[in-house]
């Protein structure tokens, strides 16, 4: 107890608040490219460590790259981080680094806390073993106790939903019993921090729900969670903080909303650049682009999105409309060249940043086959609202079809916001206006004899 | 409550003395033992699952052994010497210890290539899973002293009392397999070559250690005998159930030393460079 109080008062008070349990410090992490080549240098390096010297890892040799550079960040307790990135731009690496299987080349990582990891679920599981063997081993590898795997057994096999096949060999269990079985495991080892990584994109939905509740639970009772995913939906509804990686840097970071804009506009110029074989904004820039400007923005700009509004039943601009009424987006474009083949469309995104609705005048079977110079292009999209109330935004965007594929004039992400409204109480996502009836009868089942 | 504070750096060790490493490895080790059990325990089960004769393939290759020796023995090919002891004792039990070294080396040696997936996966303590796989050197070694034990009932001759003490007198060579299986993990960890290079050593080195016959007396085997540690683990504990007596207690003591420095030696080396390996796998 004295100890702690002294702890606490060492602390200065923005600390005390909310604690940092993850601290990252400048770290950096090479790879070499040649795989004989790495057995020398893992040869040379592991010498030099027996023998007490320096690796000296924080300089390149030949064949040798950083696939992380100069990587800083941390994360309190109690916080969602989500890491964001293209193929190949270090994601899993810093993962890896943050649970200690590698170790830094450069800078350091200081972790508070038992960190358990959902790099791959049930990595470790033997198949001729049955499940009940793979508990116990898998347990221990992940770090618990003899006492806590006997105490926390039942409540493993029960969340993981396996039933009588508990004691068949894994071999016989389906993909979807497998990760089920993986992830009750690693959740029942009690971390403080967790690392996850894609390990929910094998479940059934069911499944990812039933996680989805783990994490949100876990994270309620202090635990912090880092998470890699290529599904922005589940980073945006999950995070608190997302950091966007390319090519081994952190190019972005932020609300998640926000950094999820520029990982979409990263991945459109990294398409486009394959396209065109130029040199694409590099995701630096990318990022640039974003401070100083409200809204997420890019494209060739040929053309430019000037407006967009939606209107009311009455055929007024409104920023607030009732649920299901039929309401009209308009968008107006300036072509500063004559273009052909043009798509205009636009994405509906709830306050969390789930995309609700998107449509286009290509799918729509609407041709734009030519626009002149200087000339304006008004769409206008009718529909009707039914969406559950809340807040919305409206993500415009101007493209044109090539025969290399689809090429971004300019889209502009949240341009607007708008709120729908309802008389009765609704939730979820859409609203499908029931109608409800109800109706009694006598039973033909007799519950008394 | 008690907070677990990490930190990762290049280099890490190099800023702590030799005690405070090796109390940071034998804390390790205390803290993973029902991990190594368990670890051992998924070797033991899985390895004789599928298969209807199961565990008893420990036995298939001593006693095809023995029976060649038997033979070449018989016909006066091979001069064994002075044992005095029935040969198929003598040589199963050489068997037993020299194949415990030798089975227990080449587990461990493939022990984190074998596991390179659940390394580069989950973090936990490298140095269980070679631990593990040094124990799966046990199961062959209990049959055939099991066999011994019938071997015996069979001539109707009672082994010495002192043989009792063989788990005393084996340490410095389960302290030799794991020190040497620690560092032969690490670099075939690294280079591949090296689990082979092993394999064809033991192979050699099966034939110039008098496993399966007399000490020699003269030429260069001799000298080769009294310079080979292994010769010293293996006939030590054998002459001891064979004859309840030591004989060559300076030389076993010197083994027995360099056991010790042998195995610590390697630990402190596995523990400062399991990460680096881990990269590599």
């Amino acid at each position: 107890m004295h100890s702690i109080l002294l702890k606490q008062e060492l602390l200065s008070e923005s600390e005390m608040d909310k604690e940092t349990v993850i601290n990252v410090e400048h770290v950096s992490k090479k790879y070499c490219k040649s795989l004989k080549r790495s057995m020398l240098y893992g040869g040379i390096d592991i010498s030099r460590n027996m023998l007490k010297f320096s690796s000296r890892s924080d300089r390149l040799r030949k064949d040798e790259f950083w696939a992380l550079n100069d990587i800083s960040f941390e994360v309190k307790k109690g916080e969602a981080l989500g890491i964001i990135g293209p193929n190949g731009s270090g994601k899993t690496t810093l993962l890896k680094l943050l649970n200690g299987i590698f170790w830094p080349d450069k800078g350091k990582i200081t972790i508070k806390g038992k960190v358990g990891a959902l790099i791959e679920l049930g990595a470790g599981f033997h198949p001729l073993l049955t499940g009940r063997e793979n508990i116990y081993i898998n347990a221990a590898i992940l770090g618990m106790k003899k006492r806590e795997i006997y105490k926390e057994f039942d409540s493993i096999v029960e969340f993981a939903g396996i039933g009588d096949f508990i004691d068949s060999p894994i071999k016989n269990y389906s993909s979807g019993m497998y990760v089920r079985l993986g992830f009750s495991i690693a959740i029942h080892s009690s971390p403080d921090i967790l690392l996850v990584d894609e390990a929910l994109s094998v479940g059934d939905a069911q499944f990812v729900q039933k996680c989805l509740w783990k994490f949100q639970q876990f994270q309620e009772k202090g635990g912090t969670i880092v998470f890699v995913s290529h599904n922005m939906d589940s980073i945006k509804k999950n995070c608190q903080e997302t950091i966007l990686l390319d090519q081994g840097e952190i190019i972005d970071r932020g609300k998640p909303k926000e950094v999820t804009d520029v990982y979409n506009a990263l991945i459109f110029e990294k398409i486009a650049s394959e396209m065109k074989k130029e040199q694409s904004p590099t995701g630096k820039e990318l990022a640039s682009r974003r401070v100083g400007k409200k809204n997420q923005r890019y494209g060739s700009f040929q053309a430019e999105i000037v407006d967009v509004t939606i209107l009311n039943g009455e055929g007024k601009p409104r920023k607030t409309v009732n649920t299901n009424e039929a309401t009209e987006i308009k968008i107006k474009a300036l072509f500063y060249e004559e273009l052909r083949d043009i798509l205009v469309g636009f994405t509906i995104r709830n306050r969390i940043g789930v995309d609700v609705y998107m449509t286009n005048t290509g799918w729509k079977g609407v041709d734009i086959p030519r626009v002149s110079k200087n000339n304006n292009l008004e769409v206008s999209f009718a529909q009707k609202m039914c969406l559950v109330p809340g807040e919305y935004t409206i993500t415009a965007a101007v493209s044109q079809i090539t025969p290399n594929g689809i090429r971004r004039l300019d889209w502009v992400s949240d341009c607007l916001v708008f709120e729908v409204l309802a008389s009765e109480k609704m939730s979820g996502i859409c609203n499908l206006d029931s109608a409800v009836s109800v109706k009694q009868g006598k039973s033909e089942v007799d519950i008394d004899r | 409550m008690e907070e677990i504070i990490t930190i990762y750096e290049p280099d890490n060790s190099l800023k702590k003395g030799y005690l405070a490493i090796f109390r940071e490895i034998f804390i390790e080790l205390k803290q993973n033992r029902w991990l190594t059990y368990q670890l051992f325990k998924r070797d033991f089960l899985s390895a004789y699952k599928q298969s209807f004769i199961g565990i008893l393939w420990a036995m298939v290759l001593p006693l095809v052994s023995i029976g060649i020796f038997i033979v070449l023995n018989r016909s006066g090919v091979l001069n064994i010497g002075d044992i005095g002891a029935p040969y198929s004792i003598y040589a199963l039990l050489g068997i037993a210890f020299w194949q415990f070294f030798s089975n227990g080396l080449v587990a461990c040696s493939n022990s984190l290539v074998n596991a390179g997936p659940m390394i580069l996966k989950i973090n936990f303590s490298k140095k269980s899973l070679v631990i593990a796989a040094a124990a799966k050197a046990i199961v062959p070694f209990i049959i055939q002293i099991i066999i011994v034990s019938v071997l015996f009932v069979g001539y109707g001759m009672t082994p010495s009392i002192a043989g009792l003490l063989i788990p005393v007198f084996m340490i410095p060579l389960i302290l030799f397999t794991i020190g040497l299986g620690f560092f032969a993990s690490l670099v075939n960890g690294v280079i591949r070559d090296f689990g082979n290079i092993i394999s064809i050593l033991l192979t050699f080195m099966m034939f110039f250690t008098p496993v399966l016959y007399g000490k020699p007396r003269i030429g260069i085997l001799a000298t080769l005998t009294k310079y080979n540690p292994l010769y010293y683990l293996v006939s030590v504990p054998r002459n001891l159930v064979l004859k309840g007596v030591i004989l060559e207690w300076e030389g076993f003591l010197i083994v027995c030393l360099i056991s010790v420095i042998l195995f610590l030696g390697c630990l402190y080396a596995f523990h400062l460079t399991e990460a680096r390996v881990a990269e590599r796998i």
